[in-house]
């Protein structure tokens, strides 16, 4: 253990105060005249002041420095009288061999001090103000002591004498270094910090001038993820005790050191010095465990936690990462142990050594807060029955106490539970319970009540003005927009319209509204840095001078351009800040690739990918990545998609693996219906179901999916009524849950499956069903491919229907050649070239170069697609034309073209691919 | 009989042992068991069964070679006068050193005892370093802080005497109460395993040094650390066994092993309070005092377990006896937390809550691990309407002994207070875990649940009927049980339970509106059931009650007959004469 512990809040006089004054006694020795004696030029002298202020600050932190390394430190004062003021000092502090010499030399210190009725001060002579910082400062000493017992003198002797112990035992071997090339390493490294605090002196002194101004409240933030965007919860607690010390100034000299128990303990090894740096520690410990969730290390951490909370029991915020760490790490039970703890200490009077909590808040006006943790805590182990309890229960407290603002992040997160679980199973949870909920009655659906929620929840925020909330709140608000299809809000009752519709405006404008947030921080981004941000950036920077790897290094080389510009200068907005709009952006992704354009889905997300990566949490770093990829493989084809996927799978190794598992099973599974692999196929079907029900409960979007490729697979084997009866019982289970994207592209699924059954006519009623579903959603790409379909499905009726067919090809082809994926132009290619074919009033040579130019581009991006069976039909396509022109070795070009890919889909090979484990 | 005149005998020498050492609480247990054995050992003619166990005297008397470890014991106990010889030797500065130990003259003792070399002199040495240690420490943790924080001051001995300790150790010249000590340095360390390995050694050698024994006790936390030891055969393990039952909650096992034990030591005071201890644990309030009764009437100046006296006389509210008690206590020795305690809960007792505030932090004051003085205090300050405080209170009670499931009971009583009945319920979780055959704590349980903003019926009635089956004094359960299931519409679950609150309630004589309430209701499910007999009774046990009820049932016993004779008067309207 480093040095003495001292408690905080009270100001005891300590062994490193004592050499501080034996130290100030020197720079203002009442008896020298001009350049007292050691020094040799003023500014040597100014800067043992400077050295002497610097340390006087830095006087409330909880641990302070031992005698060897105050020496060190004061080194920095570089002049060759560092060694007179070292022998000095330690002869002065081993002369206090009992409780006398002490009495001793705090009345020399006294004489220090000009005295008030001193009057007439010499130009020539240095007297210490007694109102200055280092006179204050001197003058409380004194007063400590003379308020210390005879017992506590005695301590203070003792303390002495193996202050000074160590010191005088390792002095000879130090000796022999004093020339100054011996110094060795450890020290070297000191120094390299030391001047990087002076660096950061600076900006912390400006932040900290800031935050008088501004701060009463110490925000602290708990950031809880969702699997599309975070919510954050940026909850007020109201300032801890040691916020009154803030205003004493917070330079903190300090520096890490290596613990000797815990250096093997990765780069966690530091130790803290000051109250300030504890705190940010223990925030950036937070960010870092929101960050890389599961791949945190626990033990490593843990190990950390059980140092600090023996070093400082009273500092309760280290059972609160207790509890973080354990809840990411999956361990309910020491999870809700140590958030229980965390607030029955932290709640209480007793705990802050009788320093009452801020004004603004009572004392029993954090248990709300507990309660909304314990929700979201249930809530993260999937107990949605608990949460809902817990956060009811949060809602009615703080209604109770009036805490509005905690009332606003509860509604919040009970937005959050619901638009979870609401979808699946969550019908009959709100009503069995007396909730705020409740209220509105039953009779609307859970979508309303979410809906009727988002919207308190929304008002409440904006009138408090919490901002992070307030854009949260638009966030969710647009995931709601986006994800419901709703009826018009006005009309609940029986007679009104059923016409249900999207609202992308909707979507939009929450989305730019949620993104207002970071102008917000732009304004006021110097007032609402928090106290613990500033050691954390500092930390930072400490990470990167060292050398040391900040766990999760990037190991992409192209990306590491990008993350390391933004980790360059310290970022003045806050992380949760650049979060939240960064999930805005993801947010915007997913609208995009739902509505249909490809080009602003993928911009988005890589938007996300280079600008907010740094501050994600891993899991929504994956979902940004998996969008990329899958984008890659639509457009590019799969030889690069993978190519991709390989380097994004070493990225997260471990951190979300279901996630990257998805993506890979879904592009395996695509790619082996297109090469005709239907066993393979189906294969990873399964194992895509089997991932759509983990142990916490059932991924409904996941579960569709699987029974949706399923579907698709049948089709492939050609089992028209097995694959039938597939999508059909998922159309019926997506009308059940609400899923109604998926049931428009169930129905085209049907319609395709009657299309290549050879039964057109009863494809087209679906056919066009799924078109009037995407119309009223807005979801124009699978609105254009349902056009498509419903063209092809003409066109097999007979080639009477074939104008009817290319119009509507026409129809849709901007929209799928300006965002469609290569499959779908191929598609519209051919079929456009099959419409010109089958027309009746078609001349080959007039117009065969429309017909040539589209199935060209369609055989050039289904080779991409390695679409064995369309590629076959287009070069087959391709050979019958070139035969009605009479171009005989094109012709035979394209059959042989032809032959290639007839018999590769024939001839299915059983080879192992290498991504299939 | 042979078995006790060697208890005694061995009991006897080993005081004497004991206090040469001046491990004082120790020889202090000793001397009690001595004079708590049977004085005239004729009157009972012990069978074998009743010695089959513990005593060595019946195995030796019949030769039997089974391979009993408990002679063993006995042959150690048998070499111990090797040590008495050295006393010779340096018997002067022993004698001095002995004799400033027994003025608190720690550190003098020590330095006295310097040069000495007998394994005698060297434990008292370094037993008298450790006090030393100790008294500083402690003198440490008044000056430095509040006793009521945390403190880090530590004995400075500590690290001083391992070293030399287990120098001895590897030296094989330590006597099993260097071993004591060691173990004691290494448990202050906190190397618990090893710790509880040298007590072991210690006690298997030295079986009648009952600090070592209590040390071992306070190291095993579960049951499966108390079977592993390997323990001799000694009549000593029994008293070890009982205590560490009781430290374990298993009450039950712990009564039977000290009502075997007061076969031979049927006079023991100790004996006496455990048992009490136990009892009370099993909530025999009645049978505790009794037994504390007598025991003062002995011992009318013992302070010790004194508390738990108070808390029986308190939850009886004898306030006489309670402030007689407490007279008794603060006039013999008042800076003891148990003294505090009672104090403290006499003032409870009378509803001065700030007062009793007051006694419950001296006692803690006085030391700060009283766990009960914890709990206490969280009581008062729940009576004092200040919950965060109380709050505070229970949670340290809970780190210093995570098992307290009083203190759990009271966290969640103190949230329920506030209003968050799903967050208490986290803690009476805990405390039912901890103590499942309470009834109270379930009826609480089931209080949460059934609270109008959980308002989960179901769970209240699981919880309900773990009570009803608990044993439930209050008998509030039953009660609570058939209204719930009457509320949920299982009306003859309801009727179930109704009938089994009446048939206690008649058993106990008590009478009052549940009563009626069952009554009222049997008649009417009855009555329902077309049982008009039975309903007829309960319906003229209904009279005697006055109230609407009283109109009620005749109303219905009107209703009745008209049914059963409206037959027949009907029939007759049908046939006009």
């Amino acid at each position: 253990m480093a040095g003495i512990l001292k408690v905080p809040g009270a100001f005891d006089v300590t062994p490193h105060k004592v050499s501080l004054c034996i130290l100030l006694q020197v720079y203002a020795s009442p008896n020298q005249l001009f350049v007292p004696f050691p020094f040799s030029s003023f500014a040597q002298h100014n800067r043992l002041g400077l050295f002497l202020l610097a340390l006087t600050k830095s006087c409330d932190d909880i641990l302070e420095p031992k005698l060897h390394e105050l020496i060190n430190q004061s080194r920095e004062i570089g002049s060759s009288s560092i060694d007179w003021l070292a022998d000095h000092l330690i002869s002065r502090l081993s002369s206090l061999s009992s409780p006398d010499d002490l009495f001793n030399l705090f009345t020399e210190m006294r004489g220090v001090l000009a005295g008030q009725d001193a009057g007439i001060v010499e130009d020539d002579q240095i007297i210490l103000d007694p109102n200055s910082n280092l006179g204050i400062f001197l003058r409380r000493c004194i007063l400590a002591f003379n308020l210390l017992s005879f017992e506590g003198v005695c301590h203070l002797l003792t303390n002495i004498a193996s202050y000074c112990k160590e010191v005088l035992s390792s002095r000879a071997p130090h000796e022999a270094h004093l020339d100054g090339s011996g110094v060795n390493l450890m020290e070297a490294s000191e120094y390299e910090n030391m001047d990087l605090e002076n660096l950061v002196f600076e900006k912390v002194t400006e932040e900290i001038e800031a935050k008088k101004k501004a701060g009463e409240r110490i925000p602290f933030h708990l950031h809880v993820p969702t699997p599309i965007f975070g919510l954050v919860e940026d909850i007020e607690l109201s300032a801890k005790p040691t916020f009154k010390q803030s205003t004493k100034g917070k330079e903190a000299i300090s520096y890490a050191m290596t613990l000797d128990g815990s250096s093997g303990a990765v780069d966690h090894g530091f130790f803290l010095r000051s109250n300030w740096q504890i705190q940010g520690y223990l925030l950036e410990q937070t960010d870092a465990i929101e960050k890389h969730g599961s791949s945190f290390p626990l033990n490593a951490l843990e190990f950390m936690l059980g140092q600090l909370q023996k070093l400082a029991p009273e500092l309760h915020r280290v059972h609160f990462l207790r509890y973080l760490n354990s809840l990411y790490h999956d361990d309910y039970a020491s999870a809700l142990e140590n958030l229980h703890k965390y607030f029955d200490y932290s709640a209480g009077i007793e705990g802050f050594d009788g320093i009452p909590p801020s004004s603004g808040f009572n004392n029993s006006g954090r248990y709300e807060i507990a309660l909304l943790c314990s929700g979201m805590l249930h809530f993260h182990f999937g107990h949605p029955k608990q949460a809902v309890e817990a956060l009811t229960e949060a809602v009615r407290v703080s209604q109770q106490h009036s805490n509005d603002t905690c009332l606003a992040y509860t509604l919040a997160a009970i937005c959050n539970l619901l638009s979870e679980i609401g979808i699946s199973n969550a019908s009959g949870l709100l009503g069995s319970s007396y909730s705020p909920v409740a209220n509105m009655g039953t009779s609307l659906s859970i979508h309303q009540q979410l809906f009727v929620l988002l919207k308190e929840s929304l008002k409440r925020a904006e009138s408090l003005k919490l901002k992070r909330l307030v854009a949260s709140n638009h966030l969710a608000m647009a995931k709601f927009h986006l994800m419901h299809v709703q009826r018009p809000v006005l009309s609940f009752g029986p007679k009104a319209s059923m016409k249900l519709i999207t609202s992308p405006i909707n979507v939009c404008k929450e989305l730019r509204l949620s993104s207002n947030l970071i102008s917000d921080f732009d304004i006021e981004s110097s007032m609402m840095i928090t106290d613990g941000s500033l050691s954390t950036t500092w930390l930072k920077n400490l990470h990167r001078q060292r050398g040391s790897s900040v766990i999760f290094e990037e190991t992409e080389p192209g990306n590491r351009s990008n993350a390391s510009s933004f980790f360059s200068q310290p970022n003045s907005i806050p992380g949760s800040v650049s979060q939240l709009v960064g999930a805005s952006y993801l947010l915007r992704a997913t609208a995009w690739e739902m509505y249909g354009s490809a080009p602003l889905a993928r911009m988005n997300a890589l938007v996300y990918a280079t600008c907010f990566a740094d501050c994600a949490s891993s899991v929504d770093a994956a979902v940004a990545y998996g969008k990329l990829i899958q984008y890659l493989a639509a457009y590019k084809g799969y030889k690069a998609a993978f190519a991709a996927l390989k380097t994004v799978e070493e990225k997260f190794i471990s951190v979300s693996k279901s996630q990257i598992m998805v993506l890979k099973l879904q592009l395996l599974h695509e790619r082996a219906l297109h090469r005709g692999h239907s066993k393979l196929a189906q294969q990873i079907c399964d194992e895509l179901a089997v991932l759509s029900s983990p142990v916490t409960g059932v991924d409904m979007d996941l579960k569709a999916e699987a029974s949706f490729r399923h579907a698709r697979t049948l089709l492939a084997a050609k089992q028209f009524s097995e694959a039938a009866a597939v999508a059909h019982a998922l159309f019926c289970m997506c009308y059940k849950f609400n899923l109604r994207v998926q049931d428009a592209s169930t129905l085209l699924l049907l319609a395709e499956i009657h299309k290549k059954s050879g039964n057109a006519v009863l494809g087209i009623p679906y056919a066009l069903a799924s078109l009037s579903f995407c119309e009223s959603f807005n979801l124009d790409l699978l609105k254009a491919s349902a056009t498509l379909t419903l063209a092809e499905l003409w066109l097999s009726l007979g080639s009477i229907h074939a104008k009817r067919a290319l119009t509507l090809i026409h129809s849709a082809l901007p929209m799928i050649l300006g965002h469609g994926g290569l499959e779908l132009r191929a598609r519209a290619h051919i079929a456009e070239a099959k419409c010109h074919l089958s027309d009746a009033s078609f001349s080959v040579p007039e117009t065969s170069g429309v017909v040539l130019d589209s199935l060209r581009q369609a055989c050039d991006e289904l080779q991409i697609l390695e679409y064995h069976e369309l590629a076959a039909e287009a070069f087959y396509l391709m050979a019958i034309t070139f035969d009605k022109m009479g171009q005989l070795e094109e012709r035979e070009q394209a059959a042989s073209s032809f032959q290639k890919h007839i018999m590769a889909l024939e001839k299915v090979t059983d080879e192992e691919d290498p991504l299939l484990k | 009989m042979g078995s006790k005149e060697i208890c005694r005998n061995e009991l006897r020498i080993a005081v004497r042992q004991l206090s040469d050492r001046c491990l004082y609480s120790a020889s202090k247990w000793v001397a009690e068991q001595l004079v708590g054995i049977e004085l005239d050992p004729v009157k009972f003619t012990p069978s074998n069964t009743r010695f089959q166990r513990g005593s060595s005297s019946i195995r030796r008397r019949f030769s039997t070679n089974e391979n009993t470890s408990t002679p063993i014991a006995g042959v150690s106990y048998v070499s111990t006068p090797v040590m008495e010889e050295d006393d010779i030797v340096d018997g002067d500065f022993y004698l001095l050193a002995k004799s400033y130990f027994d003025c608190h003259e720690y550190r003098r003792a020590a330095h006295v005892l310097r040069d000495q070399s007998g394994k005698k002199a060297i434990f008292l040495r370094c037993y008298a370093l450790y006090l030393a240690g100790e008294k500083r420490k402690d003198e440490e943790n008044l000056e430095l802080e509040g006793p009521l924080g945390k403190s880090d001051a530590v004995n400075k001995e500590l690290v001083s005497l391992e070293r030399e300790l287990s120098m001895l150790r590897k030296n094989g010249s330590i006597d099993p109460f260097g071993l004591y000590l060691y173990g004691l340095v290494l448990k202050e360390k906190g190397s618990e395993h090893l710790a509880r390995n040298l007590l072991v050694e210690s006690v298997n050698s030295y079986p009648w040094n009952w600090s070592a024994w209590s040390e071992l006790q306070s190291l095993c936390t579960t049951i499966d650390i108390l079977d592993s030891l390997p323990l001799n055969n000694h009549w000593m393990k029994d008293f070890f066994l009982a205590g560490a039952y009781q430290e374990l909650r298993m009450h039950n096992e712990s009564l039977a092993k000290y009502e075997y034990l007061q076969g031979t030591f049927s006079f023991s005071n100790y004996i006496q309070a455990q048992i009490a201890k136990a009892q009370y644990s099993l909530r025999e309030f009645e049978q505790v005092e009794v037994i504390f009764e007598e025991l003062l009437r002995n011992d009318p100046y013992r302070v010790e377990d004194m508390d738990m006296y108070s808390n029986v006389l308190y939850a009886k509210e004898c306030f006489s006896a309670l402030s007689f008690l407490a007279h008794r206590v603060f006039v013999t020795d008042k800076y003891r937390p148990e003294s505090c305690c009672i104090i403290g809960n006499y003032y409870s007792l009378k509803g001065q809550h700030e007062k009793s505030v007051m006694y419950f932090r001296r006692a803690l004051k006085l030391n700060k691990n009283c766990l009960s003085a914890w709990t206490l205090m969280g009581h008062e300050y729940v009576e004092m309407k200040n919950t965060p405080a109380a709050v505070d209170a229970y949670r340290r009670a809970v780190d210093i002994n995570p098992c307290d499931y009083r203190a759990w009971y009271g966290l969640g009583q103190a949230y329920e207070i506030m209003g968050m009945p799903f967050y208490a319920l986290h803690y009476f979780r805990k405390s039912v875990f901890l103590q499942p055959s309470d009834s109270r704590l379930w009826i609480a349980m089931a209080q949460c649940y059934e609270t109008e903003q959980l308002h989960l019926l179901e769970e209240a009635i699981k919880c309900y009927r773990r009570a009803a089956n608990s044993n439930d004094t209050e008998a509030i359960a039953l009660h609570q049980l058939a209204k719930l299931h009457c509320e949920l519409g299982g009306l003859e679950e309801a009727a179930f339970y109704y009938k089994k609150d009446l048939e206690r309630m008649e058993a106990e004589e008590r009478d009052g509106p549940n009563m009626v309430e069952a009554l009222l209701f049997l008649a009417t499910y009855s009555k329902d059931q077309k049982r008009f007999e039975e309903a007829e009774v309960y319906c003229t046990r209904l009279l005697d009650y006055t109230g609407p009820e009283k109109e009620t049932a005749k109303s219905l016993l009107r209703g009745m007959r008209m049914a059963q004779s409206g037959f027949p008067s009907m029939s007759a309207e049908h046939f006009p004469p």
